[in-house]
């Protein structure tokens, strides 16, 4: 029992950090219509942002934590600038934007290992070394603090969607990108606001698992594939349907882990993936009407 | 009395098609005017044009002393939205609305100003004041809604902000006459202090006697009265 | 001087005529050409956009139009050509309308002579990346035709590629099987892989697909690196049976391994070919990404096309994996890598998605900067991704979609700057003096309109005096033109002086035009006497002509 218990938590802060990502790539996509594939620069990025700041600024755990955040957000906007704003209003934009989001994330990649070595590189913890038991259940502050910060984040950013005049903008272009311009919304300038919010979410995600994981040029792409992945089962453009999504794969990981192996967790996944598809092709939440045709 | 809208040999059209043909209009504080012309002779490209969603265009727009016509010839869309910014409520013709919104969030939508944003609850509340049937349908999202009810929207959508020029395109298009011509009533509400208001329509006889002055579009160009009397007289 | 010209005398005045006035001052002669030259000048700069595209073109004769090299059994001849004349001198020219198979033939030419012509110094390192080239060229062929052909935006070819390699190796390795069982085993392998992934295929748009493929891709990276059995240990699986004997000298192993991975290719040519220039792949052009409702409306199977090529591409891809086992004894992880991926992809999108040339002249590119220019460093991959950046910012299609679309863009200009030359000239749009049937009428309205357009430059209040004192008789020139372009107008709406009273009623009427109708009163004004009437009326045309 406890040790379900343990697994279960433990599905639910992969699912907090991997959600994140995943959430990101959905916005992304039903807002911008950009399949951005280059969160895995941006979480590198983010990375070694906060490194950065903690090696040469300062070493308050939360400091560094925020400027892991900033360094996403600055990752965003890098790529919005180079990709998005271009190519947006061109022919075969979507294929267009993806690749271009490729390359970037391989040119960037490239010079991270070029500026700090393949050697990986490990973050403070956040949230110091503290335990809680409950019900007999010991929990770490480690990962109390990465469920409650990327809830903050979440509802920060729904929130956000949700009353203020940037959200209304981002959502309502969303539905309708031609009618969104007649009200004076602009594209490329909601697309800076869009990409900054999701590369901010890049960065806590990148900051909080650097700090259990290791952080390297290349460590980005793990959390990216697994990010699309749950976007995919929450059918893109659907944050709730992300959020949903991230819990079940975190389950699955868990209980995979627990009575396969950990070498079947993928297997299990793509295969909970693909049967999901098969019968709703929009994933869980899926969008109820037609997506956005790019 | 100012000029608020001042067009001067704007040609504007999409490709090889060349749809407005060196047009020139000029349009005071204050005045309603009715655009009134067949299907195909350029008012919605008119309206295109001022808000910089053709393909190309030439020619200089001046709205309120503000030049915002400009000579380019790709990304339609591209500076709309500073265009609309300098004070431009466009309630576009048929469906452009947000399906997903709420009637409410959709009303907030048109409000692009920082202080039409501020005092959006109570612009809602005229408008609401205007349009009843929209105050029970508040919550619900505009993609349920029936025709007349999301034109309704649209048109409130574009009274949220204090415009300099309201510009209607086919308010009544496809609509009951009964609700058509209630919707061009609500338009006839709208306080035209430091503003003024373009109307374009099929149908004349629904224009007659309500705005100031009605020109006419023929292929292109305006016919009759392109600059009200009193800019004539400036002129001459 | 300048004085003495804006008086006009009366030339008849030494014969002592009379009527007209003897001397009146009257505005400076005004050239009426000028309105002409101007009207038909363009205003407009004309920018040098043109569309003359350079075409060579070999002589020809009229007797040899129809004689022409065929393929030997087959109708078809060698290029496609087509007998036109010369439309200014009328010779007998003949064009080329593909040539493409000119720049294929020397393409493949050279691929084939290049081990004797390379520069011996590093003759081993390029015949290496030649054979790398050949096997990568093949592997985008065939994703050139799942993405470009049957339009599946699949990610997992190199997956494919990479499953059958790793099965044929394992099998080679431990049921001793020969070198040529592995590319026949792995078109097994391959098929079976592509079932399975084609299923979610059927029922996902195109860019939901691409991501899941993605995470397949990754899926069969971890299943591969972690199991035992497939070598996590060494880092790849090595040991297969090989078809390059080992007792050879290493320069004639590098001749055959170099073509045999140019047969592979031109084998992949051959089924690129035959799936997309045959029925399959024309039921798929009919089908294109939007109109897939319409093709299916119209008796186009679209889906099972779509499948079939989808599984002939995985055949194909399990074929190279057996092959790419064989040839190098085995087979590293790599193959599996996100890197392995975004190179594929920078590959065909440089050289433009879609197109067999595309996918090997990229794939050329990309080798030469990944495999040959190693001196570089990780530099090369920088270059790389900037490449591929430069040519989704400013290419539609790849290097092979350059002239496609500067020809549209040229023709945007054109039609733009055309446009725009269309001026307020004429009383009549273009589009209405389409609509008219007599064409006389459009150019009558022209001129008419240039007429007035001069005439109002000859208003003045001279004139209009010169008029007032004398309305009959000899006038100066510029209020002679005027009066003549008045009497010559049509007979509707012409103002006409009625009497009513002789020497005291006079007013101003306007003929109907049509017999029969009578005319109808202007106004109600009553001039006093007749030459105060020609004044009126006079005025009054004056008007309508500086209104019109």
């Amino acid at each position: 029992m406890n040790d379900i218990v343990f697994l279960l938590i433990n599905g639910i802060t992969v699912a907090c950090i991997y959600g994140l990502v995943a959430v990101a790539v959905s916005i992304t996509w039903s807002a911008l219509g950009l399949l951005n594939l280059s969160y895995g620069f941006i979480f590198s990025f983010a990375g070694y942002g906060a490194w950065l700041a903690e090696r040469h600024l300062w070493g308050e755990p939360i400091f560094v934590l925020f400027m892991g955040i900033a360094a996403g957000v600055v990752g965003g906007v890098l790529v919005c600038l180079l990709v998005f704003i271009p190519v947006h209003d061109k022919p075969n934009f979507t294929i267009r934007g993806m690749i271009g989001t490729l390359a970037v994330s391989l040119i960037g990649g490239q010079i991270l290992l070029q500026s700090f070595g393949p050697k990986a590189k490990l973050l403070p913890e956040f949230f110091g070394y503290s335990k809680i038991k409950i019900l007999d259940v010991t929990l770490t502050a480690d990962k109390i603090g990465v469920i409650i910060s990327s809830i903050i984040m979440l509802t920060l950013v729904v929130k956000w969607m949700k009353s203020s005049r940037r959200g209304l903008e981002i959502r309502a272009m969303m539905m309708n990108p031609h009618a969104a311009s007649i009200v004076g919304i602009g594209v490329r300038k909601t697309g800076i606001y869009v990409m900054a919010v999701t590369g901010a979410m890049t960065g806590l995600s990148a900051a909080l698992l650097s700090q259990t994981y290791y952080l390297s040029p290349f460590s980005g792409l793990t959390p990216m594939i697994k990010g699309v992945s749950i976007a995919l089962l929450g059918g893109l453009g659907s944050v709730r349907g992300a959020v949903i999504a991230a819990i079940i794969l975190g389950f699955n990981e868990a209980l995979t882990t627990k009575f396969i192996g950990g070498r079947y967790v993928l297997i299990t996944q793509f295969t909970l993936i693909i049967i999901v598809l098969i019968f709703r092709p929009r994933g869980i939440a899926g969008i109820l009407d037609k997506a956005r045709e790019a | 009395m100012s000029k608020i809208l001042e067009i001067k040999g704007l040609s504007a059209g999409y490709g090889s098609l060349r749809v407005i043909h060196d047009l020139d209009l000029i349009i005071e504080t204050g005045e309603r005017v009715g655009i009134v012309g067949l299907n195909g002779h350029g008012k919605t490209t008119l309206f295109y044009a001022i808000a910089g969603l053709t393909h190309w265009q030439r020619g200089s727009i001046i709205i309120d002393g503000k030049q915002i016509g400009r000579t380019r010839s790709q990304g339609p869309g591209r500076y709309t939205h500073l265009v609309v910014k300098e004070g431009l409520a466009i309630m576009p013709q048929g469906d452009e609305i947000f399906h997903g919104l709420t009637v409410e969030e959709h009303l907030d939508s048109g409000a692009f100003t920082p202080e039409s944003w501020k005092n959006r609850k109570q612009k809602r509340e005229e408008i609401l004041e205007i349009f009843e049937p929209l105050k029970k349908l508040i919550h619900t999202p505009v993609g349920r809604l029936s025709g007349g009810e999301r034109r309704m929207v649209s048109i409130g959508r574009g009274m949220m902000s204090e415009a300099k020029v309201y510009m209607a395109d086919e308010p009544t298009l496809g609509l009951a006459p009964k609700i058509g011509k209630g919707l061009l009533e609500a338009l006839l509400k709208i306080d035209l202090k430091n503003s003024a208001m373009i109307i374009a329509e099929q149908n004349v006889a629904l224009l007659e006697g309500k705005v100031d002055r009605i020109i006419g579009m023929h292929a292109g160009k305006l016919k009759g009265e392109a600059s009200s009397s009193l800019s004539m007289g400036l002129k001459n | 001087m300048t004085k003495k010209k804006n008086t006009w005398k009366n030339p008849l005045a030494i014969w002592g005529a009379k009527g007209g006035n003897y001397e009146v001052p009257t505005p400076p002669y005004k050239d009426p050409h000028d309105i002409w030259k101007k009207t038909n000048s363009y205003k407009v700069p004309i920018k040098k956009i043109g569309r003359f595209h350079y075409e060579y073109k070999s002589s020809n004769h009229g007797n040899k139009i129809w004689n022409r090299l065929r393929w030997w059994p087959t109708r078809r001849t060698i290029l496609w050509t087509k007998g036109v004349y010369n439309r200014k001198s009328l010779k007998a020219e003949k064009i080329r309308k593909d040539k493409r198979p000119i720049f294929w033939f020397f393409g493949l030419l050279f691929l084939a002579i290049a081990p004797f012509i390379l520069p011996e110094g590093n003759k081993t390192a390029l015949l290496t990346a030649g054979g790398i080239f050949g096997i990568y060229a093949s592997i985008n062929l065939c994703w050139t035709l799942i993405i470009g052909t049957a339009g599946i935006f699949s990610l997992a070819t190199y997956a494919i590629v990479g499953i059958s390699a790793f099965f044929t190796c394992w099998l080679s390795i431990n049921l001793g099987l020969p070198w040529w069982t592995l590319p026949l085993i792995g078109m097994f392998i391959g098929l079976g892989f592509g079932i399975i992934i084609a299923l979610p295929a059927l029922r996902l748009d195109g860019f939901y697909y691409g991501l899941l493929t993605l995470g397949l891709n990754e899926l069969c990276r971890v299943f591969i690196t972690t199991s035992k059995a497939f070598g996590s240990a060494s880092g790849g699986l090595f040991g297969a049976d090989t078809f390059i004997n080992q007792d050879w000298t290493p320069m004639t192993q590098t001749y055959a391994s170099y073509y045999s991975a140019f047969l592979l290719l031109i084998a992949a040519l051959f089924l690129f070919r035959f799936v997309d220039g045959k029925r399959i792949g024309r039921i798929l052009k009919l089908a294109p990404e939007k109109k897939e409702s319409f093709a299916e409306a119209s008796g186009v199977d679209y889906k099972r096309a779509r499948v079939t090529v989808f599984l002939i591409s995985s055949v194909a891809l399990g074929f190279i994996g057996g092959f790419y086992a064989a040839y190098y004894r085995g087979v590293a992880f790599n193959l599996f890598d996100f890197h392995t991926v975004v190179m594929g992809l920078a590959m065909i999108t440089i050289g433009g998605i879609g197109r067999s040339e595309g996918a090997v002249v990229g794939t050329l590119i990309i080798v030469i900067l990944d495999r040959v220019l190693i001196e570089l460093g990780p530099m090369r991959y920088i270059i790389i991704g900037v490449l591929m950046m430069f040519t989704i910012l400013f290419l539609r299609n790849g290097l092979f979609g350059i002239r496609k679309q500067f020809k549209e863009w040229r023709n945007k200009k054109k039609n733009e700057v055309r446009s725009t030359r269309v001026e307020r000239g004429g009383e009549m749009l273009p589009e209405q003096s389409t609509e008219m049937d007599n064409k006389d009428e459009v150019y009558r309205k022209r001129y008419d309109k240039m007429q007035r357009e001069f005439l109002k430059t000859l208003i003045c209040n001279e004139i209009i005096e010169e008029h007032k004192n004398k309305p009959l008789g000899q006038h100066s020139e510029a209020l002679e033109r005027v009066l003549y372009y008045f009497r010559r107008a049509a007979m509707n709406d012409k103002y006409v002086v009625k009497c009513e009273e002789p020497f005291k009623k006079y007013k101003i009427m306007a003929l109907s035009g049509v017999r029969g109708r009578s005319p109808r009163l202007v106004e109600d004004k009553v001039y006093p006497s007749v030459t105060d009437a020609y004044h009126g009326l006079f005025l009054r045309r004056v008007q309508d002509l500086m209104e019109a």
